[in-house]
């Protein structure tokens, strides 16, 4: 019986090869997004997971209740220490963080820059299943000048992984390599190339700080500059673990406006600090994308299926009368779906390959690493079934369904009446509509962000990062960099990127303060080169002298002298700032020194303290000499470092790199969306014309213009679309003001978003139909009533 | 074989109601060919319907075989139609897509014969019906009169009791419409039963009895030759 399914599905399909092709094509494109979207979902929920106690690892947090709230994911030292009290607690690890790290050779034949470190304490690999390649995982960093290199640093750095024993320069201090680790999974949110024991970072405070700043890890409960990573006990209970350790904090530290919360590992890629969910919401917005586009596929083999079925009536008919029972015909049409299938599944993996530079290009991820995992094969394989199930199982039972003797005779209201139909015509161009207002919105915002006056002048300044060796000359390095031609301004600071600068939070005492008052400064330490490379703009006060009184002169932004309340004029006026009582000499025009996606903060810019990022301004036409004499000039101060750097353009672009992802793979799925959508609505188009084959002709012949019968049978689907978009207009808005949501800085959506959409998929879809139709209209009506 | 007694079928629509069969009579002995004739819309079509089990009744009683069959659901039609009686429509109805073979070979699969036993039972037709050589054709690649005897060979693979014919010959030349006349009387030869709708005067002569009707009611019912001996 099989066979003979088989048999008389493919002769089908080889019958109909335009049908045939428009089924698998538009499936085939379909399935390959979809499960390229699903692979991607898979991607951003495996992360950390690689850890097999993922559920019961937890990173603290702080929240500094200032006058808005701010999350950190670090805390201060001594919270770890709490934990050894609380029974629900088995381990916990610190870690310090430190990015763009120049790491060594001790024959200094090789340097290489860039590196992530991590100073952490002994218990890492005991908490985390980051795997060791080479090395001793019960005795891992034993002291402190012990070292872990990834497996790519360590062939970097020596060009083998066999490096146990081998010594080499980081930060002044000889470190030797006693374990290898493999490298860091690309789905963890802990990424280094180097760790250190968490004693040599204390050492190397204490060496370089004088200040008396000695109160280290269990004793340190202000400084917020620690990740903190407890193993919860099975079974115990977070929030009360968080809240132990609340009650704990506040013994030692009443006054402190922190406190703490847990967060589980395996949210960390998707949840910010602050719970913020809107990167787990476009996740499972991608998700439901993913189905959409199934879906979107799958209707088009639905009415195409149904719509045919009109011409398969006889044969269901004849088969029904010689003895053909329900469920014989069932599984002969089953039989058919599934052959589409299959050949659609072959060349939506055909495409998935060739797309796949495309999506790891957009997506950042590797294709290749997720495809023959079981987890996605599971999913991936689930979610072709629901789509087969959905798609195969009504055009199956209508067909089988027809009562022979009416079939026969014609009477075929159920398949006439195709309501049905046009609801999934509906819903195909709804979806595809969605996607389209997304997109233009997403890229407007995208643009807007682009364009968006930050307040400082990001074009063509470079920044690098200065080696200790350069910091005792730093003076006569930044005016070597001012000789030259092709270096406009130069100036240093402590920011490393002007878009997120993160150099903590601090309190700042000045007149009339109230005692309530929790305003929390972001702080720059910047020479007076640095403010006039950057552009910042003054509206009151001038900019630091480059004398010893700078030492005792502060800057602010135009947030902090509202949120403090001063009164005009702020120069002049008093204030104290980590110990140091100084006067402010000038306010700066708001700029955004973090992403576009929050307010800006007061913020207080200072001259004191190490001030190691370079900041270079250049011109387009002298950017290239620019960077080759940075470069000279930083090597001969720096006596042969890596030297690299980025633009602030650069940085700022990349800052938004994952929503510009996002709407790079939206525009593709909105793409997607409208090319399944009109396969679909040209297969229909051109059944429509089929079946009214006669009618056309008797209308050509007592007179009707081609317009007049494009009409006809466009009319129709147009309806249908215009449905569609008055349908989707409200989903889109709501979804895109959602989306927009996450940014504090944002564009308005106007009407004309909407009407440029409507008018594309308009267009689109008329001249998916309108070619049909016109090619019906200018048809030989003597030739088509012959036919018939 | 067959007894149907005021059998009645009204279609009803919001507007109208046609009285399609009313209260119609009449018997059909095993191994006989029974003629229906009639003008347009006179019920004999919807007569062959009911009496291929492809349409319910609305009154009346019909006992095949003994059995009454007039309010058995479409399940139970299915499956005595399956065993019993075979069609062979004007406009031949055979499925493109399937060779001369296997069209022939469907109601076999339907009914789940043996492959093997399939093979025989085919071949078997298929020669009987003079159309072997054509074996691996398309309905598409003969001609009318060929595709008429494909049709017929599948409407008796299966050995049915009862073979329908509705305007067999309808379709096709006179010299075509006279082989597979010749076909179906040879088959009744053998002690088939068969039923024939037509327009035909020609065709009608081929059979036993001739019953004409009118308005859904049989008028007339002649007897052109009496049976030669009646099938156990």
């Amino acid at each position: 019986m099989f066979k003979h399914y088989f048999k008389t599905a493919w002769r089908n399909l080889k019958a109909n090869k335009f049908y045939t092709t428009l089924n698998i094509s538009g499936l085939a494109v379909g399935l390959a997004t979809g499960i390229m979207l699903l692979l991607w979902v898979e991607n951003q929920f495996s992360y950390d997971k690689f850890n097999m106690k993922y559920k019961n690892i937890y990173q603290l947090n702080t929240v500094i209740h200032a006058d808005k709230d701010q999350a950190w994911n670090m805390t201060p030292g001594g919270l770890a220490a709490f934990g050894k009290n609380i029974p629900d607690v088995n381990s916990s690890v610190r870690i310090k963080d430190r990015n763009d790290q120049i790491i060594a050779r001790y024959d200094r034949k090789k340097m290489l820059d860039g590196n992530y470190v991590g100073f952490v304490e002994n218990t890492f690999l005991k908490i985390f299943d980051y795997k060791l390649i080479r090395g001793d995982k019960n005795n891992f960093l034993p002291d402190v000048s012990s070292a872990a290199l990834t497996e790519t640093l360590a062939k970097k750095l020596f060009g083998s992984d066999d490096v146990l024993g081998k010594t080499f320069n980081y930060f002044g201090e000889i470190y030797k390599v006693t374990a290898v680790l493999q490298d860091f999974p690309k789905n963890s949110s802990l990424q280094y190339d180097a760790l250190f024991p968490m004693q040599s970072f204390i050492n190397w405070v204490a060496k370089n700080y004088t200040n008396g700043n000695t109160r280290f890890l269990d004793e340190d409960f202000e400084q917020i500059q620690y990740k903190t990573f407890f193993l919860l006990n099975k079974n115990a209970n977070a929030i009360s673990a968080a809240n132990t350790l609340q009650k704990e904090f506040k013994k030692r530290n009443n006054d402190a406006p922190f406190s703490f919360h847990l967060q589980n590992i395996a949210t960390l890629h998707l949840t910010d600090t602050d719970g913020n969910t809107s990167r787990l919401r476009m996740v499972n917005v991608m998700l439901a994308v993913a189905f959409l586009l199934l879906a979107i596929a799958g209707i088009n083999y639905i009415n195409l299926s149904t719509a045919r079925s009109l011409t398969r009536i006889k044969e269901v008919s004849v088969r029904k009368i010689i003895g053909a029972n329900k469920r014989q015909l069932f599984f002969q049409f089953i039989t058919e779906t599934v052959i589409i299938f299959i050949a659609a599944l072959f060349f939506g993996c055909v495409i998935i390959s060739l797309l796949s530079p495309l999506y790891n290009s957009i997506t950042g991820t590797e294709l290749s690493d997720s495809l023959f995992q079981y987890s996605f094969l599971s999913k991936a394989t689930a979610a072709l079934l629901i789509t087969l199930i959905g798609t195969a199982v009504y055009p199956a039972l209508l067909l089988s369904s027809f009562k022979p003797l009416e079939s026969l005779k014609g009477n075929i209201k159920g398949i006439k009446a195709n309501v049905f139909r046009k609801i999934l015509v509906v819903l195909q161009f709804s979806v595809s509509f969605i996607l389209l207002v997304s997109t233009v919105v997403m890229s407007k915002q995208m643009h807007y962000i682009r364009t968006k006056d930050t307040g400082y002048d990001k074009s063509y300044v470079m920044a690098f990062p200065l080696t200790n060796n350069i910091l005792p000359n730093l003076k006569s390095f930044e005016e070597e960099l001012q000789k030259n031609m092709s270096v406009i301004n130069a100036g240093v600071s402590d920011a490393f990127t002007l878009t997120s600068v993160d150099n903590g939070l601090d309190n700042v005492e000045w007149q009339g303060k109230s005692v309530n008052d929790k305003t929390f400064f972001n702080n720059i330490s910047a020479d007076k080169h640095f403010i006039e490379t950057i552009k910042f703009q003054f509206i009151d006060g001038h900019n630091f002298s480059g004398t010893q009184a700078d030492s005792t002169s502060f800057i602010l932004n135009e947030t902090a002298v509202k949120q403090m309340h001063l009164r005009k004029p702020y120069s002049g006026q008093n204030i104290k700032y980590r110990g140091t009582q100084g006067t402010i000499i000038g306010v700066l025009k708001d700029f955004n020194y973090k992403s576009l996606t929050q307010s800006i903060g007061p913020m207080i810019i200072n001259n004191f303290g190490i001030q190691n990022i370079m900041y270079v301004r250049t011109t387009a036409a002298h950017a290239k000499d620019a960077i080759a004499y940075s470069e000279k000039t930083y090597k001969k101060y720096s006596r042969n470092a890596p030297f690299s750097y980025s633009f602030l353009d650069k940085n700022f672009e990349e800052q938004y790199k994952t929503d510009a992802q996002i709407n790079q793979l939206f525009n593709v799925f909105a793409g997607v969306a409208i090319f399944i959508s009109c396969l679909g609505l040209f297969g229909l188009a051109t059944y429509t014309a089929q079946v009214k084959t006669k009618e056309i002709g008797i209308r050509k012949v007592l007179g009707a213009s081609v317009g007049s019968i494009v009409q006809l049978i466009s009319k129709g689907f147009l309806k249908l679309i215009v449905i569609a978009i008055i349908i989707a207009t409200p989903l889109a808005y709501w979804a895109m003001n959602k989306w927009l949501g996450n940014f504090a800085y944002k564009i308005t959506i106007g009407a004309f978003t909407f009407v440029i959409a409507a008018f594309v998929v308009i267009v689109i879809a008329f001249g998916t139909i309108g070619f049909k139709a016109l090619k019906a209209a200018r048809a030989n009506p003597v030739k088509s009533l012959k036919t018939e | 074989m067959i007894k149907i007694t005021n059998l009645e079928k009204i279609y009803r629509t919001d507007l109208v109601e046609t009285v399609a069969l009313n209260k119609m009579s009449f018997d059909v002995r095993k191994g006989e060919f029974v003629a229906i004739m009639g003008p347009s819309g006179c019920g004999k079509s919807t007569l062959l319907n009911i009496l291929g089990l492809l349409d319910d009744c609305n009154g009346g009683s019909f006992l095949f075989d003994g059995i009454e069959v007039a309010k058995f659901n479409e399940q139970k039609r299915a499956d005595l139609r399956k065993k019993n009686i075979g069609f062979v429509f004007q406009s031949f109805n055979l499925i493109d897509e399937l060779t001369t073979y296997e069209n022939v070979e469907l109601p076999l699969i339907y009914n789940n014969v043996k492959a093997a036993d399939r093979k025989v039972l085919v071949e078997e037709a298929l020669d009987k019906m003079q159309i072997m050589h054509r074996r691996n054709h398309y309905p598409q690649q003969l001609s009318g009169g060929q595709q008429q005897r494909v049709a017929v060979a599948r409407a008796v693979v299966n050995n049915p009791k009862l073979i329908l014919a509705d305007e067999p010959t309808g379709n096709l030349d006179s010299h075509n419409g006279n082989e597979v006349m010749d076909m179906l009387t040879t088959l009744n030869g053998q002690g088939t039963t068969i039923i024939m709708v037509t327009h035909s005067e020609h065709d009608a002569q081929y059979a036993h009895r001739i019953i004409r009707m009118l308005d859904g009611e049989k008028v007339t019912e002649n007897i052109l030759r009496e049976l030669d001996y009646v099938h156990n």
